[in-house]
Order: C-alpha cells, then sequence, then structure tokens
C-alpha cells in the first residue's frame, strides 16, 4: 500500500512536469506546423540563467521568473530569427517538395538544440550540478510515518495545475486566445478575418517557451542540471504528446499524468532502468492501437 | 469602386489570369462568371491578398491594395469569403463569428455587438445553433456561417467564391437573396464569383466573363444573361 501511494504521488508531480512539456509541444505543432526539438535545450539555458542568478544571491523567486521570461523570449526569437525566414523561403527550388517543407523546420530545432547545449557547456562548464526547490524536498511525516510526498510536490502540482487552468481560461474566454486558436486550426480563415498571424504565431513560440521552462524549473530540483539533462524529458513529453494526440492540447495533459504514472509505477515496481523500455512501449502501444492519439483528430498527420 | 487593370497572376509558368481588367461599381452586385479553372478564384484571392499579382493593378476607393496582405486588406473593408464554406470546424458558431470582429473589439465595442446581432437577424438558423461546433452545420449553414464571418468586420467590398456550391436549390436562393437585400440595404458592394451562371446573373447589376483568364465580355447582367451565343460558347447551357 504504501508503494503504491508512493508511486501514484510521485507519478502525479511527474506527470505534472510532463504535462507541461507536452503542451509546450502541442501548442507549437498545433500553431506553426513545427515539431520543436529545441524546447528543452530552451528550457535548459534558461534554468542555467535562473541557477547563475541564484547562485549570485538573487531570490528563487526573482530567478524563477526571470527564466520563464527568458524562456518566452527565446521562442519569439526562434520563431522570427529561424522558423518565419525559412518557412517564408517556400517556394526556392530547395524547398518545392512537401516533405522536404516539413522536415526542414525539424532539422533547424535539433540544430539550434545542438547549439544550445554546446553553449551551455561553454558558459557554465558541462558537469552536472544542483538546482534548489523552494520547499523542502522531505517527505510529510504522519503518525510517525514518512509519506512519499514532500512540500516540493504539492508546490508543483499547484503550479502546474494554475498553469493549466489559467492556459485553459486564455484560450476559451479571450480574443487573443480565438486569434491564436484560429490561427493554428486554419491560417488562411484566420487571415481573412483579419487575425495578424505572424503575431499569433509568434506568440504560441513564446507560450511554449515559457511553459517548458517552467517545467525545467520544475524538474531539475530533482534530476539536476547539466547541459544533457532534460534530453530524456523532451522524449517523455514528447511521447506524452504522441499519447494524447499531438493536436490536442487537452490531450498532451491527459498523456502528460499518463506517461508520468506509467513511469512511476515501473520505477517503483520494477526497477529504474526499465522505465525507458516502459516509455517506449507505450509510445507503440498507442501508435497501434490508435495513432492520433486518445484526443487527436482524425485526420491528424501520423508522425 | 474596384478597379482591376492587367492584372496578371501566375503560379511558377501557369497563368492564371491573363491581363484581366474591369470594374465593379459601388453598392452593385459585379458577379464574375466562366467555366472551371477561367481563373475566377484565383481573382478573388488576388484582390484579397492571398495570392500575389505578378503585375498590374487592384485599387478600392482610389487605394491601391496590390502588396498588402490579407489580414490587412480585411482591415480596409475587404472580405472574402472563400470557396467552400471555409469556417473553422472546431470552433462554435459564435466564435466562428466573433473571430471576424476580433480586429474591431477594442475601438468599436458596441458596434461589434450590433453587427453580431445583425447576422442573426439575417441568418436566424444560426443563433439557434450559436454554442454548437460549425462542424456540426449542414453545407447551407456552413455558408452562412461564413458569410456573416466575413460581415461582422463591416466591410465595405464583399467578395463571394461561388457561394452556391454543393447546396440545394432551395438553399442558394435563400443565401442569394440574403446577399441581395444587404446590398441594396446596406449599399454594400459585392463581387460575386459564380459557376451558376443563371442565379448569378440573375441577382448581379454586372456581370464579367472569364476564360481561361482573360475577360471575354464585360457588360449589364441582364445583357449577358440574354446572349445565347456568349452562353453556348463559354458556360456550356
Amino acid at each position: 500500500m504504501d508503494t503504491f501511494l508512493a508511486a501514484l504521488f510521485s507519478g502525479t508531480s511527474r506527470g505534472a512536469i510532463y504535462a507541461l512539456v507536452a503542451l509546450g509541444l502541442v501548442i507549437v505543432w498545433r500553431g506553426a506546423g513545427i515539431l520543436n526539438y529545441a524546447q528543452m535545450g530552451q528550457a535548459m539555458f534558461s534554468t542555467y540563467i535562473a541557477s547563475t542568478m541564484i547562485t549570485n544571491g538573487n531570490s528563487y523567486w526573482l530567478a524563477f521568473v526571470v527564466a520563464i521570461v527568458v524562456g518566452a523570449v527565446m521562442g519569439v526569437l526562434l520563431d522570427i530569427l529561424v522558423m518565419r525566414p525559412l518557412s517564408n523561403k517556400k517556394k526556392t527550388e530547395l524547398l518545392s517538395s512537401e516533405s522536404m517543407r516539413a522536415a526542414i523546420p525539424v532539422i533547424a530545432s535539433l540544430g539550434i538544440l545542438g547549439v544550445l547545449q554546446a553553449l551551455a557547456g561553454i558558459i557554465w562548464a558541462a558537469e552536472e550540478r544542483g538546482f534548489p526547490a523552494p520547499y523542502a524536498q522531505e517527505g510529510f511525516t504522519v503518525a510517525g510515518n514518512v509519506m512519499p510526498f514532500t512540500s516540493f510536490d504539492v508546490f508543483v502540482i499547484t503550479v502546474v495545475l494554475t498553469t493549466l487552468a489559467l492556459t485553459t481560461l486564455f484560450f476559451k474566454k479571450t480574443g487573443v486566445g480565438l486569434a491564436m486558436r484560429a490561427t493554428a486550426l486554419n491560417s488562411e480563415v484566420a487571415r481573412l478575418s483579419g487575425i495578424r498571424t505572424n503575431f499569433t504565431r509568434s506568440l504560441s513560440w513564446a507560450f511554449s517557451g515559457a511553459a517548458s521552462s517552467l517545467a525545467g524549473l520544475l524538474i531539475t530540483p530533482t534530476s539536476n542540471l547539466s547541459p544533457n539533462t532534460l534530453d530524456l524529458v523532451l522524449i517523455i513529453g514528447f511521447t506524452a504528446a504522441v499519447v494524447g494526440g499531438l493536436d490536442s492540447p487537452a490531450g498532451a495533459v491527459i498523456g502528460g499524468f499518463l506517461v508520468g504514472m506509467v513511469i512511476s509505477f515501473v520505477s517503483f515496481y520494477g526497477s529504474p532502468e526499465d522505465v525507458f523500455l516502459a516509455i517506449l512501449a507505450v509510445l507503440l502501444l498507442v501508435l497501434i492501437i490508435r495513432p492520433r492519439g486518445i484526443l487527436g483528430a482524425k485526420d491528424a498527420r501520423r508522425v | 469602386m474596384l478597379e482591376v487593370k492587367n492584372l496578371v497572376t501566375s503560379f511558377g509558368s501557369v497563368v492564371a489570369l491573363d491581363g484581366v481588367s474591369f470594374t465593379a461599381q459601388e453598392s452593385k452586385i459585379t458577379t464574375v462568371i466562366g467555366a472551371n479553372g477561367a481563373g475566377k478564384s484565383t481573382l478573388l484571392r488576388t484582390i484579397s491578398g492571398l495570392e500575389h499579382a505578378t503585375s498590374g493593378s487592384i485599387t478600392w476607393s482610389g487605394k491601391s491594395v496590390i502588396g498588402m496582405r490579407a489580414e490587412d486588406i480585411v482591415r480596409g473593408g475587404i472580405a472574402h469569403v472563400p470557396e467552400g464554406h471555409a469556417v473553422i470546424s472546431e470552433l462554435s458558431v459564435e466564435e466562428n463569428i466573433s473571430m471576424g470582429s476580433l480586429f474591431r473589439r477594442r475601438k468599436f465595442k458596441a458596434d461589434v455587438t450590433a453587427a453580431q446581432d445583425e447576422v442573426f437577424e439575417l441568418f436566424p438558423r444560426l443563433k439557434e445553433r450559436r454554442k454548437q461546433l460549425a462542424g456540426t452545420l449542414s453545407g447551407g449553414e456552413r455558408q452562412m456561417l461564413a458569410i456573416s464571418r466575413a460581415l461582422v468586420s463591416r466591410p465595405k467590398l464583399l467578395l463571394l467564391d461561388e457561394p452556391s456550391l454543393g447546396l440545394a436549390p432551395l438553399v442558394v436562393e435563400q443565401i442569394i437573396d440574403s446577399i441581395n437585400i444587404l446590398c441594396r440595404t446596406t449599399g454594400l458592394t459585392v463581387l460575386l464569383v459564380e459557376q451558376n451562371a443563371n442565379t448569378a446573373l440573375g441577382v448581379a447589376d454586372h456581370g464579367v466573363l472569364l476564360s481561361l483568364g482573360k475577360v471575354v465580355a464585360d457588360r449589364p447582367a441582364a445583357e449577358l444573361r440574354a446572349d445565347a451565343n456568349l452562353r453556348a460558347a463559354y458556360l456550356g447551357y
């Protein structure tokens, strides 16, 4: 029973973070049609900035906010400096085939991931360092027993659920949210409605950058920080997005929690080495049984 | 007045519009008819900024729209309802409509609500289904929704691409009637592209006949409708 509870709690707080990563991926995929492999590279970079700020005596919360803002700005820069010029070259000879057009931004994002990791290695040295948590990482004590649930877990879950709720409200209730959804669903009709799609697309990148930076800040206290630590998080987040349905933000969240649970239960009942295998098994299973994911649209492109 | 002069639009080596010139008078319905592949849709898409003109000029109320982005052309008062009931099926009826007036919501808050009420009055069926997803609507309702989305942007010029496509005759009549009423009561200028020439010429003031990217006739609609030779040669009935 204790093991079960421990797995459940750990799965919830890990799953919350993966949900955030998956949501970041899905929003850029829907908004710009690009799978952004650089996403956790951006998160790693902004977490390093936060880490440096804290080392230099700034408060955790200031560093927290700065890292999220940096994440958003990096997303916008990536869009304006790399992705938009690439997609504007659509009609050149090189990009005449549909598959090349789809592949080039993906390759570009992989390149950016490499550049960010190398840069982080040069600036901050490639060795692992710890990253602080704002709340205690020791389990609560109930009737003399140490529970497998920490104040930091509560913090993670609260922050993520609040973010998800605010995001939903933003997309459903505000004009800008509607403009972003319209752009993602049909950019031609959006443009004909007077929506400045370049702007809304950049906003998607900003949102995704901020969400993944938040994920970076929340996961590094338990995983440490190095230029490569977030690679696995990207793979897990990507799995979560595909499981949920790559074009569905709600699916991303469900997929995130689901994958978090699978990872947690496998590592508690099996061994941590089996986690990677379990993730791939889940991915394969979903692709075989329901290729469009749990909430994906019927005619979604297969990846 | 919409003035199109020597307009050329090409896709690679394919010339879709080959020096098209005509004018559409204000507060009148001008229809562009012609067979499939005559360049009708390309003409509308070039006016609304979705395609880039290779050469030639397009002016609306004396101002050139060449080189402007589609999203800015709408803001300048030219709304385009593209072919195929262009609505976003994953959004609700209400969302599809308010999408069209998003850019006006700060400056003209009261008028945005008024415009919405007006389209609901014009198409009461949409009001009943305002919370439904656009994807659940019938073809005719979707076309009404696409037109409503365009109307709430308060256009001076409405570009309509094949509103009758795939719809039952009764529904077509209803939609064409609504357009006619709008034009006559509010002074809206309409440029109507149709393959269904008879219907289009029946409601329009003026007709432009396109064939293979060129204007072959540019006359009052009634005259064009009466010309049996032209009909036989270009429209096949």
